[in-house]
C-alpha cells in the first residue's frame, strides 16, 4: 500500500533522470554516429574513415597526437613520481605553499599555459630575446613537438604528483624500516619496496594524464603551429572558415570516443589488477636531511615548481603591461583590467560564475540523487543509470559540445546559442566526478543510520532529506568546490558552444589571444587564477584537508 | 500494557536461497526475548523482519492479534537499537532523542519532558546539548536505547547492540538494558551471538541455527538440559563421547562408555534399549578418579591453573581429546603423562540419540 507508494517516489525519480541523460548524452552521441555514416546522398557507408585513414595529411594528425601525448605523459610521470617521492621524504621548506602552487598550475587550463610560454620562449619571447641578444643567435622560438610537450608536461605533472602523493601516505613507514633491518639501501629501497607499490597508482594517473592531453586542443592550437594534432583537426573541420564538413567532422568524432573508450578500459583493467589495499599505521615521514642531498632536494623541488607556475606568473605580470596590439611598451598601467571590466565587457566574468554556479547546483542536486539511487535502491532500472552518468566521461569535452550543436540546432529542442546549453554541457562533462564521489560519500554513511529514523518513524522523504543529505553535506559542498575551479576553466565545449553573448572567461582569453590582444587575455586569465586560488582556500577550509585528490 | 509477538510459519527467501523456511515462536508480553545462534543464522533476518525492514516472503507475525506483515516500518511503533548505534551524527544528544517524538506530532513541551525523563533513565542527563561524536562508545549505546524507548514503543528490538563495546563495558551495559528494560516493562527481543550475554540477560532464549529454532528455554534449562547436541556444544563446552544404552527399566538405566558403566535415572521410558548414544559431558560434570579403576581412562596431556578452577586436557585411549574443568584445591597438579580414570556426575549430564537431534533426557523426573 503505502510501501508501494513510497518505492514508487524513488522509480518514478530514476526514470525522470534516465529520460534526461538519454535526452542529452545518448541522443546527442547518437546522432554524432549516425552522421558519421551517412552518406550526402541519404546512404550509409565508412567512406569518411577510409577518407581519413588513406590520406597522410588527415591520419598524420593521429600520430602526431600519439607522440606528443606519450611523450608529455612519460615526462609528467617521471617528474611527478620524483615529486612526490622528494616532498615525502625530505623535508623541504615551505613545502605547504609548494604544494598549493601545484595544485593550482594543474588547475588552470592548459592553453593558457601554451600562450603563458609563448611569452616567453616564443618567437618573440622575453627569454627569446634575451638569449638572443647575448649569443648572438636567431632562435625562433618552442613551437611544434616541443612547445607542446613543455606545456603539456609542466602542465599534467601535478596530477601525477597529487595521485603518487596520496598513495605514498597510505604507505606504512614499517616497510621501509623492514626493508632497511633486512638489508636495504636507500635506493634499493626505492627501487624494490617503493616503485612497485605505488606503480598501480602511477599506471592510474598517467592514464589519466595521457586522456586528457590526448584530446585537448587549446594547446596545440596555439603552440602547434604546423604541428598538427587530432583536435585541432577535429576543431578545424567543425568549426575552420573552410572546408567545413559536419559528417567528417562527425567521423573523427567517432574515431576519439573510440580511442579514449580502449584507454578507459585498459586503465580499468590495469587499476583493477594491480591495487594494493594499503593503510598506513605509521605513514612516511619527511626528514630533514643534511649537505648536498638537502640542497639538490631544495634546488630541483623549486626549480619543478618554479617552471609550473611561471605561467601563471609570466600571465599576472603581463596583465599590468600596456600593451600596442601584440607588443609591449614596457610601462605598467591597469588599462587592461579597465578594458575588461567595462559594462559591455563585464558580463564575460558574470557570466562565467553564472554559468558555473548553475551547473554546479544541477550537478550536486542530480549527483546525490542518481549515487543515492544505484547506492540504496538497486535496481535494472538504477544499473542503467550507473553506466549511462558514467559516459560522459570518456566523451571528450570538444565532441561532447559538437554533439550537442548537431542535437540542439532546431525545434523542439532548440538551445544552441542560450545560455542552457552552455550549462547543460557543464554540468554532463562533471557528473561523472561528482557521481563518484557522492556515491563514496553514501557509502560511508551506514544503512543503519536511515534505519534507525525510519524505525522512529520518519517517511522515507523526510529521512533521506533531513538524516543523508545532511550527513553528506561536508562532503559534496567540497566536491562541489573542486567541481567549480574545473568548470571555470572548461574551454573545449565552451569553445564550440559560446556565442557572443554567452562568452566565458575561458572563451574570452582564448579570443582575445588568438586576436593577439595579450594584455585583456592577461586579465582575463588573472581574474581566472584568482577566482581558483580563493575557491581552493575555501576547499580547504570547508574540507579541513591540505591535500586533494581529483 | 506489553503486547504478544507471534510469530506463525515465517519465510524469507534472498533471491534463490530460502534463509528461513516456516519458523514459529510466541513471545510472551513484557518478556526478555533472545534469538542466539552462530552468524548467518538467520537471527538478525527475523528480527529485521519483525521490524518491517525485510518482507515477510510467508506466513505472518503477529503483534496482540494484529496481522502487521503490511503494515510500513515508520507505522510499526517499535523501537530498534542497532549494532552500530546508528546515532545522527549531525543531531545533539536531544535531537537524536527527540527525533522519533517529532515524527509523531508530540507538543513541544511534552518533548522536552519526556526527553529529560529518558535522559534520567538511561543516566546521560549530563549529556544532553552534546554532539555525538565525541561520546564514548556506551554513551552512544545509551543514546541509542534512551531513543528507541522514548517513543513508548510496543515492542523493543536490538541487533547485536553490545558487540561493538570493550569486555568491561560490555557486562555493565548488559546490566544496565536489563534493568531499564525491566524499569520500562517493553516485550523485547534481543539479537546476540554471544552466549554469556544472551545466559546473562534474557527471560528465555530461542537457540537458532540454519534458519531453524533449535530450542527455547529459560537460561537455566538451555545451558542444563540441552534439546540436542548442536545447543549443549553451541551454549557453553560439552565433551561428546560415544556410549551405549545397554538398559532401560523402570525408570533405571544403564550407560555405558567404553568399559565404564554406570546407572541413570532420568532417561525417557520410550528410549528403548541396546541402542548407540552419544554422552554429552560438560568439562565440570567429570569427577577425577585416582583411587581405583572404574572410570574412562585417559592420560593427562596438559593442565592450567586459573585460579578457582584447573583445567586439564586429556586424551583417551582412542585418541579423543577430553577438556576437564575441577575446581582448584591445595594439592599439587596431576602431572602430565599421568593415567586416570574419569567419572561423570549422573545427575547433570545430557544423553541423546546417536545423531545428537534429540535428547533422551526425561525433565519430569529430578535426577
Amino acid at each position: 500500500m503505502s510501501d508501494k507508494k513510497r518505492l514508487n517516489m524513488w522509480l518514478v525519480l530514476a526514470f525522470a533522470i534516465l529520460v534526461l541523460f538519454v535526452i542529452f548524452v545518448v541522443f546527442p552521441l547518437g546522432l554524432v554516429l549516425y552522421k558519421s555514416v551517412l552518406m550526402e546522398d541519404g546512404t550509409i557507408s565508412f567512406d569518411y574513415f577510409v577518407k581519413f585513414f588513406s590520406k597522410k595529411f588527415y591520419w598524420s594528425t593521429l600520430v602526431n597526437s600519439f607522440k606528443v601525448t606519450i611523450v608529455s605523459t612519460i615526462v609528467s610521470a617521471i617528474l611527478g613520481l620524483i615529486m612526490a617521492y622528494v616532498l615525502r621524504s625530505v623535508k623541504i621548506r615551505g613545502s605547504k605553499l609548494l604544494n598549493i602552487l601545484i595544485v593550482i598550475s594543474y588547475l588552470s587550463p592548459p592553453f593558457i599555459g601554451a600562450y603563458a610560454w609563448i611569452q616567453l620562449l616564443g618567437r618573440n619571447g622575453f627569454i627569446t630575446r634575451i638569449l638572443n641578444a647575448i649569443f648572438h643567435t636567431q632562435l625562433n622560438g618552442i613551437y611544434g613537438f616541443s612547445g607542446i610537450v613543455l606545456v603539456f608536461s609542466l602542465q599534467s605533472f601535478p596530477l601525477v604528483y597529487m595521485y603518487i602523493s596520496g598513495a605514498l601516505k597510505n604507505l606504512d613507514n614499517s616497510l621501509n624500516e623492514a626493508a632497511e633491518s633486512l638489508g636495504c639501501s636507500v635506493f634499493q629501497r626505492v627501487r624494490k619496496i617503493i616503485v612497485p607499490l605505488v606503480t598501480p597508482t602511477l599506471l592510474a594517473s598517467s592514464l589519466l594524464v595521457f586522456m586528457r592531453v590526448f584530446s585537448d586542443f587549446g594547446t596545440p592550437m596555439l603552440i602547434g603551429e604546423g604541428y598538427k594534432t587530432f583536435p585541432v583537426l577535429l576543431y578545424s573541420q567543425f568549426m575552420g572558415e573552410v572546408n567545413t564538413d559536419e559528417h567528417y567532422a562527425a567521423a573523427l568524432c567517432v574515431i576519439v570516443i573510440a580511442i579514449t573508450l580502449v584507454l578507459f578500459f585498459l586503465q580499468k583493467y590495469i587499476g583493477n589488477r594491480l591495487t594494493y589495499s594499503m593503510s598506513a599505521l605509521k605513514p612516511m615521514e619527511a626528514e630533514y636531511a643534511t649537505g648536498i642531498r638537502n640542497v639538490l632536494a631544495h634546488v630541483f623541488v623549486y626549480l619543478v615548481v618554479l617552471l609550473a607556475v611561471l605561467p601563471q606568473l609570466t600571465v599576472v605580470v603581463t596583465s599590468f603591461l600596456e600593451t600596442r596590439g601584440a607588443s609591449y611598451t614596457g610601462k605598467f598601467t591597469l588599462e587592461n583590467y579597465r578594458n575588461i571590466l567595462m559594462p559591455k565587457n563585464i558580463s564575460t566574468i558574470t557570466n562565467t560564475y553564472l554559468y558555473g554556479l548553475a551547473a554546479i547546483l544541477l550537478v550536486v542536486v542530480l549527483g546525490v540523487l542518481i549515487s543515492y539511487l544505484t547506492v540504496r535502491k538497486k535496481s535494472f532500472l538504477t544499473a542503467i543509470l550507473d553506466t549511462l552518468t558514467m559516459f560522459p566521461y570518456i566523451i571528450p569535452g570538444s565532441v561532447l559540445g559538437i554533439s550537442f550543436l548537431y542535437a540542439f540546432n532546431k525545434p523542439p529542442l532548440l538551445l544552441s546559442g542560450t545560455a542552457m546549453i552552455l550549462i547543460i554541457s557543464l554540468c554532463i562533462r562533471r557528473m561523472p566526478y561528482t557521481i563518484r564521489s557522492s556515491t563514496a560519500i553514501i557509502g560511508q554513511i551506514s544503512p543503519s543510520i536511515e534505519e534507525a529514523a525510519i524505525s522512529l518513524g520518519a517517511t522515507e522523504r523526510k529521512t533521506f532529506l533531513r538524516i543523508t543529505v545532511p550527513m553528506m553535506m561536508a562532503g559534496v559542498l567540497s566536491g562541489a568546490i573542486m567541481s567549480w575551479i574545473t568548470l571555470i576553466s572548461e574551454l573545449s565545449s565552451s569553445i564550440i558552444l559560446y556565442t557572443s553573448k554567452t562568452q566565458t572567461l575561458t572563451v574570452a582569453i582564448y579570443v582575445e589571444v588568438i586576436r593577439s590582444n595579450f594584455g585583456n587575455a592577461a586579465a582575463y586569465s588573472t581574474i581566472l587564477t584568482l577566482t581558483s586560488i580563493i575557491s581552493l582556500l575555501l576547499f580547504f577550509k570547508v574540507s579541513g584537508r591540505n591535500d586533494i585528490s581529483v | 500494557m506489553s503486547v504478544a509477538i507471534k510469530i506463525e510459519n515465517v519465510v524469507k527467501r534472498f533471491g534463490k536461497d530460502t534463509v528461513i523456511n516456516g519458523l514459529s515462536l510466541d513471545i510472551k508480553p513484557g518478556e526478555f526475548f533472545t534469538l542466539l545462534g552462530p552468524s548467518g543464522c538467520g537471527k538478525t533476518t527475523l528480527l529485521r523482519m519483525i521490524i518491517g525492514f525485510n518482507t515477510i516472503d510467508g506466513g505472518r507475525i503477529m503483534i496482540d492479534g494484529k496481522v502487521i506483515n503490511d503494515i510500513p516500518t515508520n507505522k510499526r511503533n517499535m523501537g530498534m537499537v542497532f549494532q552500530n548505534y546508528a546515532i545522527f551524527p549531525h543531531m545533539s544528544v536531544k535531537d537524536n532523542i527527540a527525533f522519533g517524538l517529532k515524527n509523531r506530532k508530540v507538543p513541544k513541551d511534552e518533548i522536552e519532558r519526556r526527553v529529560d525523563e529518558i535522559l534520567k533513565v538511561v543516566k546521560i542527563d549530563h549529556l544532553k546539548n552534546r554532539m555525538p561524536q565525541k561520546l564514548s562508545g556506551g554513551q552512544q549505546q545509551r543514546i541509542a536505547l534512551a531513543r528507541a524507548i522514548v517513543i513508548h514503543p510496543e515492542v523493543l528490538l536490538m541487533d547485536e547492540p553490545l558487540s561493538n563495546l570493550d569486555a568491561k563495558l560490555r557486562t555493565e551495559m548488559r546490566n544496565a538494558i536489563k534493568q531499564i528494560q525491566r524499569q520500562v516493562g517493553i516485550t523485547t527481543v534481543y539479537v546476540t551471538h554471544d552466549q554469556e550475554e544472551a545466559l546473562a540477560v534474557s527471560d528465555r532464549i530461542a537457540v537458532m541455527n540454519a534458519g531453524v529454532i533449535q530450542q527455547v528455554d529459560t537460561p537455566k534449562n538451555i545451558y542444563q538440559r540441552p534439546a540436542n547436541i548442536f545447543v549443549s556444544t553451541f551454549i557453553g563446552l560439552s565433551n561428546i563421547l560415544d556410549g551405549t544404552l545397554e538398559s532401560n527399566d523402570n525408570g533405571k538405566a544403564v550407560v555405558r562408555i567404553g568399559d565404564y558403566r554406570f546407572q541413570m535415572n532420568n532417561i525417557l521410558k520410550e528410549s528403548g534399549a541396546n541402542r548407540p548414544v552419544k554422552v554429552s559431558v560438560r568439562p565440570e560434570e567429570f569427577i577425577i578418579n585416582r583411587e581405583t579403576r572404574e572410570g574412562i581412562p585417559v592420560t593427562v596431556k596438559n593442565s592450567v591453573f586459573l585460579g578457582v578452577d584447573t583445567h586439564y586436557f586429556v586424551e583417551t585411549r582412542e585418541g579423543q581429546e577430553i577438556e576437564v574443568i575441577q575446581n582448584s584445591d591445595l594439592d599439587e597438579l596431576i602431572p602430565d603423562g599421568t593415567r586416570i580414570h574419569l567419572k561423570v556426575q549422573t545427575h547433570k549430564i545430557n544423553v541423546f540419540n546417536e545423531d545428537g537431534s534429540k535428547s533422551l533426557i526425561d525433565r519430569g523426573v529430578r535426577a
